[in-house]
């Protein structure tokens, strides 16, 4: 009796620990491993600044978007809008900026497209969701990052960021690349890829393929630089003149601004 | 005497397991071809990504997330109200707590795997724990749920602990049957200092398993709550989807006790009592599930946020009407059923009510996640409607099988009602009228006093 009552209790105290070391290891990981920049502890912030009227130009755009995907082997052939990969696109100025349209919003812009891409939040909603740290904010610049190989493709940013900025692959996209850069990576089915604000070219000092294709047509179209800095060019535009970004009272602190 | 009526209860609850019928192959046969089928749509889509659903960059969760919810939601059916039936010392919960345990252990082994089956690169899961952070609500989830799951299955086995060394002793079985009881019984004789120590432990566990129980519904709904999206970021969320999942769980438990009962004949022992029971605490379930849907449908109306409204308008007026309104309808019809035909016919009453308040929870599920993903506020294209594809609805249709059959396989297994906590229940007669005559005026007791 005393023989199987021991064992009676080894057999339970052994599922017991099993059940607990089972849960507290995750639960340890992650506690080593969390860790997103607090909002406002980010000191250095690269930003964009977008004259929408100087983007009234389908040329412009067309050699904007184009720049983009050559730059970043983007897939193309995808029938279906929403399925597109699209770092950077265009969208009429009313849904880009629901909270500043009304009814009687100058013919020029009603109907308008405005180029948009991820906004690279001071205080981003994709980074904040995901559960592995692919998607996190760069500390010496700001610019919200991807890691393709770490993403196990939940796509909760997708579904947490406001702006639609991000794409998943729901097929395989090198088949449908034109002409595949071979100095540019490209991606796998299955992952979630947005704009970086052309962090490979960052690092050599260039300004983003977007933004110097649009000054190519228009000088001033596009500017980018940083916010921080008070003697930037884009310091000095947010100072000069009128502007925008999108759904300010989320509270995501978008850092593409546009000048109306 | 007491032997003599404890032997007939011990051979009414194991003869399932014992005999093997016709209908319990084909029933198999049937579930075990659904189930391929999906395995068959899952292949499907791991050789071409995501694209085979009905997904895209807007509603970029769908089906499997739906599923996902509503599984979890089912879980609550068991562990929770067992151990809160437990907890009160409810006496008419006896014949009961193993059907709802085995539901919560199945429904959270379908709902773990709707997120697997919803991932991109399923392949590296494990990312969540070697690179989890802590500060996503996913990760909430997955310690929640995985907590749960063991707990829930530790609190399944505890009281099976008895039913194995029946069992084990059955002269009967023999074979690997009989290895798994003997396993599984840890050596169980029956001697009062066992049954001591299993009633501390069950104790001790179903009083855990509640806050546990809630805490897995709020991180459920905190995945949607947590984000800045029309409608999703609302502080009812949390207790409105703990609401939801008691309420959906308590009747999947109706509908697996009448499936059981006819199918096992064991109406001797589910008894249209148990069901009446279960329908007052439905009844208290429609009620709080209609207020706390007034609710939050009234202050996102009347606040009339533009984002909201767009959401709103699309459920109540617009695209998602059809599916709103037929929700309401079977709450509408369950609660009707509930209040006015419970007591004369309190099975088919509650078993109607129960059909209705699943499909019905599962289309709340939907409709909640589904148009605020569907994004009116800023459309970066056309608005465009989600609809599942053939791979998503078989997956759906497979899970579901796959659920039942965990089940029928559990119950082939083992005694789906509990033999010993039936048997005690005489024992319980005797202390249960001593501890009803504490309450009666102008009688003393120990435990009276202060
Ligand atoms: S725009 Fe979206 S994807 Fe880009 S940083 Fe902000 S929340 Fe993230
Ligand atoms: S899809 Fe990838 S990047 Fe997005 S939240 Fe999931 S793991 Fe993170």
């Amino acid at each position: 009796m005393d023989e199987s009552r021991r064992s009676f209790l080894k057999g339970i105290g052994v599922a017991a620990a099993a059940a607990g070391l089972g849960c507290t290891f995750p639960l340890l990981r992650a506690l080593a491993s969390s860790g997103t920049p607090a909002a406002g502890v980010q000191t250095r912030q690269l930003c964009m600044v977008i004259d929408i009227e100087k983007c009234l130009n389908e040329d412009l755009i067309k050699d904007c978007t184009e720049a983009c995907r050559i730059e970043h082997n983007l897939p193309g052939g995808e029938s279906d809008p929403e399925r597109q990969i699209r770092w950077m696109w265009t969208q009429k100025f009313e849904h880009t900026f629901p909270d500043q349209a009304h009814s009687l919003t100058p013919k020029e812009l009603r109907g308008e497209q405005v180029p948009v891409m991820c906004n690279h939040c001071t205080n981003p909603a994709c980074v904040k969701v995901c559960p592995t740290k692919a998607t996190w904010k760069r500390e010496s610049d700001g610019v919200v990052m991807m890691d393709m190989h770490r993403c196990i493709g939940c796509r909760y940013c997708v579904v947490g960021c406001p702006y639609g900025a991000r794409s998943f692959n729901w097929h395989e996209p090198r088949p449908h690349i034109k002409n595949i850069r071979p100095e540019y990576p490209t991606r796998m089915r299955g992952v979630v890829e947005k704009c970086t604000f052309c962090a490979e070219r960052l690092r050599e000092g260039r300004e983003p393929a977007c933004v110097e294709a649009a000054n190519r047509i228009t000088e001033g179209a596009m500017t980018f630089g940083e916010l921080s800095d008070p003697n930037s060019k884009v310091s000095a535009l947010l100072k000069t003149t009128r502007t925008i970004s999108r759904q300010n009272a989320l509270g995501t602190g978008p850092n593409v601004y546009y000048i109306v | 005497m007491s032997d003599t009526r404890q032997d007939r209860i011990t051979n009414h609850l194991t003869r399932p397991i014992i005999k093997t019928g016709r209908a319990y192959y084909g029933t198999l046969v049937l579930l075990v071809i659904a189930v391929i089928w999906g395995l068959i749509a899952y292949i499907v889509q791991l050789t071409r990504g995501l694209t085979v659903t009905g997904m895209n960059n807007n509603v970029a969760w769908g089906m499997y997330i739906t599923n996902f919810v509503f599984f979890i939601g089912i879980s609550h059916a068991g562990t929770l109200i067992s151990a809160i039936l437990r907890v009160s010392g409810a006496e008419w919960r006896r014949p009961i707590t193993r059907v709802a345990e085995a539901i919560t252990v199945f429904a959270l082994v379908l709902g773990g795997i709707q997120i697997l089956l919803d991932m991109g690169r399923p392949e590296r899961a494990l990312n969540v724990i070697f690179y989890g952070r802590l500060g996503s609500p996913l990760l909430w989830d997955v310690i929640c749920i995985s907590i749960y799951l063991l707990s829930s299955l530790f609190y399944l086995l505890l009281p099976l602990i008895p039913d194995m060394g029946i069992l084990r002793d059955n002269p009967d079985i023999k074979g690997w049957r009989k290895e798994i009881y003997r396993l599984l019984s840890f050596g169980w004789d029956g001697n009062p200092e066992q049954k001591r120590r299993l009633e501390i432990a069950i104790g001790i566990m179903a009083i855990a398993i509640i806050p546990i129980a809630i805490s897995v519904h709020s991180v459920v709904s905190w995945i949607f709550g947590m984000t800045i999206r029309p409608m999703w970021h609302t502080t009812i969320l949390a207790p409105y989807f703990v609401v939801g999942a008691i309420f959906s769980g308590i009747a999947a438990l109706i509908l697996a006790m009448a499936i059981i009962r006819k199918v096992y004949k064991l109406e001797d022992y589910l008894k249209p009592i148990h069901f009446r029971f279960l329908g007052v605490l439905l009844i208290t379930m429609t009620a709080l599930w209609f207020y706390f849907t007034i609710s939050e449908y009234l202050t996102a109306g009347y606040g009339g946020l533009s984002e909201e409204m767009h959401v709103l308008s699309a459920k109540l007026t617009g695209e998602f009407s059809g599916l709103f309104w037929f929700m309401v309808m079977s709450m509408t019809i369950a609660f009707i059923a509930l209040v006015f035909f419970r007591s004369k016919h309190a099975i088919g009453a509650t078993v109607i009510a129960s059909i209705f308040i699943v499909i019905g929870m599962w289309i709340e599920r939907y409709s909640i996640i589904v148009p605020t993903l569907t994004n009116y506020a800023v459309p970066s294209h056309e608005v465009r409607i989600y609809y599942p594809s053939w791979v998503e609805w078989s997956i759906t249709i497979a899970s579901f099988c796959g659920f039942v059959l965990l089940y029928f396989i559990f119950v082939k297994l083992f005694p789906i009602i509990s033999i010993w906590e039936v048997e005690e229940a005489e024992e319980a007669l005797g202390e249960k009228i001593e501890v009803i005559k504490d309450y009666m005026p102008g009688k003393t007791s120990a435990t009276t006093e202060s």
